[in-house]
């Protein structure tokens, strides 16, 4: 690995704080915070990330590090190369994640350039996104996206990657402080934060509580996704994986934190002195994230002294946040395509046409577009679930010794974390996916199986089964192309 | 706001700020 390849100290930490701050942050955390007991969720949510996110974050830098190639290189370099289709499923979760995320950054662009050029604050806007979701227009949105992001990491890690993410996330703090100012001082702002801290610790006791505040803890910091292993293959041989997860870690839900302290008390503030105003807020919170953020969040804006600049600011905060995101999902599809032999160049080029042609579809039809969200956001348990099956074949006490930890380090994995991951976590994906499937079914017990339905369990385990099933019928050729033939250990 | 409600806030930035912020620390040391 070349100097121009390797990150730097602070680099990597802005890289791994990009990756894990998305569109989630802004416009899922909110959402699920207030409509899952507030502080006791919150609690829930903090708890996840020292027994969920860290430990599975760490695990995948370090695999980044040892093995310097990227998801289905490490799984076959670790597992045996007849296992590396279970590398390759992640890679394919990822990447067909990637396709529709592309879509979603395009939106937040389009929204920003009506904010500041066509005065969307002054349109209607349930018609507005209507109009824009069935048109033409989000397929020019996508291209933009995915053109932006393959620019940047075209200019490879150093140039490209950490530049980007300097300049990005800094920037994206800025702005949340900015808008948090705003929405504190916003006449009945005091009850927003009340209601979204009040602890209301008796949810503690409720199920579901604990499983939203798992899931929004683990999409919301990538633990699972590969990306963080991306990361570690341009990482320094002395970085310690368990300080850059954990700084990440805290970072990723102190921006969480700010966007909610940003949202619900300007969301609370608009219904001032109107009755029954939490239970308004409760119903645009259970509008789902399209509804929330751009049919919602422009009628809010609309209401407040200032209103257009503080529009356009959020949406800025959200296309950086997408955008920060976006290039590791993009770099981790085309680390995979250099690891077979491709310079950086070329599989950025190939990367780009991919994304574009496969999220055509998403940009095309908000039927095919949830469809997606449902099968593949749910297809990272079983991603999370591969990383913990490597990590219990090499051995947890093998893994902590000998490739996380360094002798040089002075902070390293206790004990603790071998009893986490043989017993803590697999209950904990087990627990998630029952549920998941049990809520699934209840919702709709007659059309459970149906593969042809948008929300279905049938449509999410069959898009599921074809991936794998196309990924060990040709785990032979995959792992020829990336030499893992020749290396395997 | 409430008592509980302020306590839960402070608690719940102080976590996540201490910990982004002792993290920090403990890494430019390490490196």
């Amino acid at each position: 690995m070349t100097k121009s390849e390797t990150f730097s100290r602070w680099g990597i930490i802005f890289a791994g704080i990009g990756m894990a701050i998305g569109t989630g942050n802004l416009w899922r955390f909110p959402r699920i915070a207030s409509q899952y007991g507030g502080g006791a969720f919150m609690i829930a949510w903090i708890v996840f990330l020292f027994i969920w996110a860290i430990p599975l974050l760490t695990v995948e830098l370090a695999l980044g590090k040892k093995i310097r190639m990227g998801v289905i290189g490490s799984f076959g370099k670790m597992m045996g190369r007849k296992y590396a289709w279970m590398g390759t499923f992640v890679a394919f979760v990822t990447a067909a994640i990637t396709f529709y995320y592309t879509v979603v950054t395009g939106w937040c662009i389009k929204y920003l350039f009506a904010t500041c050029f066509q005065g969307l604050i002054r349109k209607e806007p349930i018609q507005y996104w209507e109009t824009f979701s069935s048109s033409w227009e989000p397929v020019g949105f996508h291209f933009l996206a995915v053109f932006v992001g393959c620019t940047i990491i075209y200019f490879g890690v150093v140039k490209g990657i950490e530049r980007a993410n300097k300049i990005l996330i800094p920037s994206l703090f800025v702005l949340l402080l900015i808008a948090v100012g705003r929405s504190l001082t916003l006449p009945g702002a005091v009850q927003g934060l009340n209601f979204l801290f009040s602890p209301n610790l008796s949810q503690l006791g409720n199920i579901k509580v604990w499983l939203n505040a798992l899931s929004q803890a683990a999409w919301s910091t990538g633990a699972g996704w590969g990306l963080m292993l991306t990361l570690g293959v341009y990482s320094r041989k002395k970085e310690n994986p368990l300080l850059t997860t954990a700084t990440l870690g805290f970072g990723n839900n102190m921006a969480s934190l700010l966007a909610a302290a940003a949202v619900i008390p300007t969301v609370f503030s608009f219904f001032a002195g109107q009755n029954l105003a939490q239970e308004k807020v409760m119903d645009i919170m259970k509008q789902g994230n399209e509804g929330l953020t751009f049919k919602w969040i422009p009628i809010l804006f609309s209401k407040i002294p200032s209103g257009n600049f503080f529009l356009a600011l959020f949406f800025l905060a959200l296309c950086f946040a997408a955008f920060s995101s976006l290039i590791t999902q993009l770099e981790l599809i085309s680390r995979i395509f250099m690891d077979t032999g491709l310079t950086r160049k070329k599989a950025v080029v190939i990367v780009g046409i991919c994304c574009f042609a496969l999220g055509l579809p998403s940009a095309l039809s908000m039927g095919f577009f949830n469809n997606q969200d449902w099968v593949w956001a749910m297809g990272l348990v079983v991603s999370g679930s591969f990383f913990l099956v490597l990590v219990l074949k090499v051995g947890p006490r093998k893994l902590r010794e000998e490739i996380i930890t360094r002798p040089e380090h002075k902070i390293r994995l206790g004990r603790w974390f071998d009893f986490l991951v043989t017993f803590f976590l697999p209950v904990q994906i087990i627990a998630m996916l029952a549920w998941w499937f049990w809520d699934s079914y209840s919702t709709s017990p007659g059309n459970w199986w149906n593969i042809f339905s948008k929300t279905s369990i049938g449509t999410v385990l069959f898009q599921w089964a074809a991936a794998l099933g196309v990924f060990m019928i040709f785990n032979k050729l995959i792992t020829k192309r990336l030499y893992l033939d020749k290396n395997d250990d | 706001m409430t008592i509980e409600a302020i306590i839960t806030m402070i608690l719940i930035f102080g976590i996540c700020l201490g910990g982004f912020i002792l993290f920090l620390y403990l890494s430019s040391k390490e490196n």
